[in-house]
């Protein structure tokens, strides 16, 4: 913005900070008023075959359904700003209560394929830069263009028949997670949903690092580093991939953003205990209390992790300060 | 009361043989004694175990309580703690297994329920007449909404008086043959005084305690030591998981993460039987039936529905969405009734009779949307097939399948699927084909000319004592219905589920709950 | 993915304003991978128009027993309802294609004119649209899909409004990024200072030179689109439940892989060899382009 530029990197980050906000806000009128255009009645929703109309109309007085919209609105966001998310119109709970256990399964899940994806992808980019042209760059290319390629369904199902019920029977074929239980009680179960989440994603985050690196072996940077003599892995390791892995934070910031809605077909298929699951039982049933938390919530991860991508692309990458 | 009478209740009201062939073990002949013993060829039950069962239809509105229920999971949950004054066996024949020692009728508007002693409630407190009273106020308060509300209609609940402690007397409003039928019902339970439904405590007579209960996810239940069957339960605990969709759940029984599951899918028995599970294959008299609204255009015309009856290819749908289990329907419900009017012709497709019907209605091009939903196994199924059908007709059917089903527009459709489970005729009357009954998805019966009379008959047959009497009315009834009604009953496909060869003790069952009434509360199986 | 925001990422992966559109295109059929791309792409989208005049049966005639395997009568087998899976495969491509292609052009368009207002104006519009840009960006493409599928109806103009509408956004990235370093560049200057008017350095100066991003980002777009559309539809959010459609297809027969795979796995094979195809080309585009630039760099 021309007209309001504290200086340097932490005004930048300031400025992406406060835009961040003004964007949760809008989110958040706009996922109100879009459930509030849900058709139907959630206490039909929630009785469906056994509704009388003795029933519903207990069932309506019990939700506070009549107040208006306005006021459920402001009721809603200090709420949220309090931490209280209000209460589900299915269960009868508060939704922290009843999404807590489900954030924490599906954060395990997305870290864990963080964790396995990015160092393996880093690792087969660079070393395809590396030995570019030759054999493992070929096939590795070809691998993960195929890879990316394919839907997320498409991988889980593969695997599943892969590992689970048909080729195999080593893995289990679905990960539920009971209550009371964590993920890690049951790391076998882990093993097929993080597997198709890392083939989403590494693939892309190789294909940058791949690209990055070449331009940065090819810099004059690395050449005067092997002119000094210096051993090749030492000019890989300590002068090439640091300067390399700029572009491609924000590629991992932006996958991990896009693993957000990869997780509800993963959780669907895989009837994983999370946040995918209880997205659509909550729009099945005109939860609209749950909805907007998991909708503000989800928007909130995809524009923290941007505004880390952002800013750490423009702290890596020295150059592009000066346009701040 | 005599020996007479109770044989007049069970004979009576209930009838003999279904027909289909029963070996009428529980029939006419004195009630089996009170534990059960399995049969030889399933071995000696063993204790011990977690059972696990996978259900659909849940999430997070999942209840219990023991006198209610909107989905399969909540009917899992219901028999798992509380239980009936009489019991259904296999053959879907009423019997005196249940907490009533005896149900006698003293006079068409009057019963006497007599109680078995010793019976404790799983918070140790006996139960009594006072339970029972209380249990059928419950029921038949009607802002409470249960489901058992509508078939209380005719009892004096007001009236009802303590004879002893263990003794009740039912006086009736008008005379209702139908009353053992509903003690029957698998959420006419008995509740002790003051109950009420989850989260307050969950106490009944069943053979398991709730132990623990996430509702859209699992309930654990574990073994009640002090159950008045002796020798039952044999598990030690019950885990009941929702699941969101058929597949999850194939794949949770195929992977071993589940024991048993509900409504497996006709068309995938070859494939867990190649893994080596086994299909619970039980012919019930449940039904998908397709309603059509008959106050509603363009099913007010008579003519298009007798057309869209005949438009239907009974076998290939039975084919399709069945994989041939089950049998062909004949636009009636309540197969297995003694009353049911096997005289009445077979209908059979006739494309070019539905044709000229739709034309002299005309509605030649007919253009219509039927609704469905996945409530049960194959509701969408049977749409789509339907809709492939029609075409062969001119008629042009839009499936909408709708996650909202149940939501506003449900009972006030003009098309739509549906699904019910196995009752005798009157009973099913009056769940679905009065004006008072709470799931009226055609609107039935006609307000004017041919079959307004419905209902005084239907009033006619309850307070009918003498069996052939009341039959020859139902019989009546149903024609009205062949001829005139908005159902379209293609075929009952009875009920499939699937299990882990670990299980033992399943029976193919006639009765309405899926897995032989979830083994009878999960009582009559164990692994072996 | 090549999301890019207002930060310039690095040569190697996105074309400077310097090629031509047609050039490029040429210049990239030159590579086997965009080759192979375009025959995959040619043969499924050439399957999906033509199939339904070639197929032995209509897409829900039942004709034999449900899930039996390749016989006679059914040279793939059954589906879950006795339907031919051949037939269905033929007539199953269409919709997810139709979708797909009109959705991503719809976003494109929408994108790319965002994108290049946004960095032409240089001043409040275009922060204000970035903004906008950015809320809708904060849903995931699918959960958009489904909420709007539960909330208006499993019709397919819900769906392709869903997607075109997500779609925008992140070519407006791509689109905006690429235009940037064009948009200070002397000739654009130049062009303003003679009085041409806007829409006309808009469409004559700017867009012809940011070609080579846009092309990348409209084919992965376009994998993306289709993925989104065929997940929706295994999901169970199609605007006609059995209609026969690719991503249908596998949710409602992979249960039975082990008894009868081809109800699952042509559709899987189809759907695969599309994206695979759109994403081939894609790349190849994007190598011409990177090899274009850095054979340009060293000038």
């Amino acid at each position: 913005m021309n007209w309001f530029r504290p200086g340097g990197v932490w005004g930048f980050i300031l400025r992406r900070l406060l835009l961040g906000i003004v964007v949760l806000i809008l989110v958040s009128v706009v996922v109100f008023l879009a459930t509030q255009a849900l058709p139907g009645d959630p206490a039909r929703a929630i009785l469906g075959r056994s509704a009388t109309p003795a029933s519903l109309a207990a069932l309506r007085r019990q939700l506070h359904l009549d107040r208006p919209v306005l006021d459920q609105y402001l009721t809603w966001v200090t709420g949220l700003l309090r931490g209280n998310l209000g209460t589900s119109l299915a269960a009868q709970e508060p939704v922290t209560t009843l999404l807590a256990p489900r954030l924490v399964n599906s954060a395990v899940l997305v870290a864990l394929a963080a964790v396995v994806s990015i160092p393996l992808s880093i690792a087969i980019g660079a070393w395809a830069a590396f030995k570019r042209e030759k054999a493992f760059d070929t096939v590795s290319s070809i691998l993960l263009l195929v890879l990316a390629a394919l839907p997320e369904f498409v991988v889980a199902v593969v695997l599943v028949i892969l590992f689970a019920t048909t080729v195999f029977h080593v893995l289990p074929a679905i990960s539920t997670v009971p209550p009371g239980s964590r993920p890690w009680n049951n790391w076998l179960a882990l093993v097929l949903p993080t597997l198709t989440l890392v083939i989403a994603v590494a693939p892309y985050v190789a294909r940058i690092m791949r690209a990055s690196m070449i331009e940065v072996l090819e810099s004059d940077y690395v050449e005067m580093a092997r002119l000094k003599g210096l051993p090749e892995r030492t000019v890989l390791v300590r002068h090439a991939l640091p300067n390399a892995l700029g572009p491609v934070f924000q590629v991992i910031a932006l996958n991990l953003a896009y693993l957000a809605g990869g997780i509800i077909v993963v959780e669907y298929v895989f009837n994983y205990t999370g946040v995918g699951g209880a997205l659509q039982q909550a729009v099945v049933n005109h939860d609209l209390p749950v909805v907007q938390a998991l909708a503000v919530l989800i928007a909130a991860v995809y524009v923290i992790l941007n505004l880390l991508a952002d800013v750490a692309t423009i702290l890596v990458t020295p150059r592009l300060r000066s346009r701040l | 009361m005599t020996d007479v009478s109770r044989r007049q209740l069970l004979t009576g009201a209930v009838g003999l043989a279904a027909v289909g062939g029963l070996a009428a073990a529980c029939g006419t002949s004195s009630p089996s004694p009170v534990t059960s013993s399995p049969t030889a060829a399933a071995g000696t039950p063993k204790r011990g175990g977690n059972f696990r069962l996978g259900v659909t239809g849940g999430g997070s509105k999942d209840i219990m309580d023991g006198q209610n229920i909107i989905t399969k999971p909540d009917q899992a949950r219901l028999v798992t703690a509380f239980e009936t004054l009489l019991l259904f066996d296999e053959n879907y024949q009423l019997t005196t297994n249940g907490l009533a020692e005896s149900v006698t009728q003293d006079n068409p508007k009057q019963y006497t329920i007599k109680l078995r002693q010793g019976i404790e409630f799983q918070n140790g407190k006996t139960m009594t007449a006072d339970d029972v009273i209380y249990s059928f106020q419950r029921i038949g308060t009607q802002k409470n909404g249960l489901t058992g509300f509508a078939a209380t209609a005719t009892m004096d609940i007001a009236g009802m008086k303590k004879l002893d402690k263990y003794t009740v007397q039912l006086p009736l409003k008008t005379p209702d043959s139908t009353i053992p039928q509903t003690l029957g019902s698998y959420t006419f339970t008995i509740v002790p005084s003051g109950y009420q439904a989850y989260p307050q405590p969950q106490v009944g007579t069943g053979a398991y305690k709730l132990q623990s209960f996430t509702q859209g996810q699992q309930s654990v239940h574990v073994r009640n030591p002090n159950y008045w069957r002796s020798g039952e339960p044999y598990f030690d605990t019950v885990t009941i998981i929702d699941f969101s969709d058929t597949t999850a759940q194939v794949n949770g029984l195929l992977g071993g993460q589940i024991d048993a599951m509900t409504d497996l899918p006709p068309s995938q028995v070859k494939v867990v039987q190649a893994r080596g599970l086994q299909a619970l294959v039980s012919k019930t008299g449940g039904w998908l039936p397709i309603c059509m609204a008959i106050d509603m255009p363009p099913f007010d015309d008579v003519r298009v529905r007798q057309a869209m009856r005949l438009i239907v290819d009974r076998q290939g749908m039975l084919e399709q969405v069945s994989s041939g289990y089950g049998f062909v329907g004949n636009d009636l419900y309540a197969p297995f009734d003694p009353g049911f009017d096997h005289a009445l012709p077979q209908r059979q497709q006739d494309i070019a009779q539905a044709k000229s019907l739709l034309k002299a209605a005309g509605h030649a091009n007919l253009s219509v949307d039927l609704h469905t939903t996945d409530g049960a196994a194959g509701m969408v199924d049977t749409a789509t097939v339907f809709a492939n059908q029609a075409q062969a007709a001119g008629v042009k059917i839009n499936v909408i399948n709708d996650p909202n089903y149940y939501g506003n527009q449900y009972l006030k459709l003009a098309f739509s699927i549906d699904f019910w489970g196995t009752r005798a005729y009157l009973n099913q009357v009056q769940q679905g084909s009065l004006p008072t009954s709470p799931y009226n998805e055609t609107h039935w019966p006609p307000k004017s000319g041919t079959g307004s009379d419905f209902v005084s008959l239907y009033n006619q047959a309850l307070a009918t004592t003498d069996a052939a009497s009341r039959i020859a009315i139902e019989q009546q009834m149903q024609q009205i219905e062949y001829n005139i009604g908005g159902y379209i009953i293609p075929f009952f496909g009875g009920l499939i589920d699937g299990y882990s060869p670990r299980v033992k003790g399943f029976k193919p069952s006639e009765g309405t709950l899926n897995l032989d009434s979830f083994g009878h509360g999960y009582r009559t199986i164990w692994f072996g | 993915m090549s999301q890019v925001s207002g930060v310039a990422v690095p040569a190697a992966e996105v074309a400077p304003p310097s090629v031509r559109g047609t050039s490029l295109l040429r210049r990239a059929l030159r590579l086997w991978r965009t080759r192979i791309g375009v025959v995959l792409v040619g043969a499924l989208v050439l399957l999906a128009i033509v199939g339904p005049y070639v197929a032995p049966y209509g897409p829900s005639t039942p004709v034999g027993a449900p899930n039996s395997t390749p016989s006679g009568t059914a040279v793939l087998g059954t589906d879950y309802l006795g339907q031919d899976v051949l037939s269905r495969l033929l007539y199953g491509g269409g919709s997810i294609l139709a979708m797909a292609v009109i959705a991503t052009a719809l976003g494109l368009i929408a994108g790319v004119a965002i994108g290049l207002v946004a960095a032409y104006s240089r001043n409040a519009l275009d922060d204000i649209l970035m903004r906008g840009m950015d809320v809708i960006l904060a849903f995931p493409q699918i959960m958009l899909g489904l909420v709007a599928v539960a909330i208006v109806g499993p019709h397919a103009w819900v769906i392709v409004v869903a997607i075109a509408l997500t779609t925008a956004p992140r070519v407006a990235r791509v689109a905006r990024g690429a235009a940037q370093p064009v948009v200070e560049r002397d000739f654009i200057a130049c062009s303003e200072a003679m009085g041409v008017p806007r829409w006309r350095i808009l469409s004559g100066e700017l867009l012809p030179n940011v070609l080579g991003p846009l092309m990348v980002e409209a084919s992965l777009r376009l994998t993306y689109s289709i993925g989104v559309i065929a997940a929706l539809a295994f999901l169970g959010l199609s605007p006609n439940p059995n209609g026969a459609n690719w991503g249908t297809m596998i949710q409602q027969n992979e249960i039975v892989l082990p008894v009868q795979p081809w109800g699952a796995a042509a559709p899987i094979i189809a759907i695969a060899l599309l994206t695979m195809g759109t994403g081939l080309i894609g790349d190849g585009i994007a190598r011409t382009a990177a090899g274009i630039d850095r054979a340009r760099g060293e000038e």
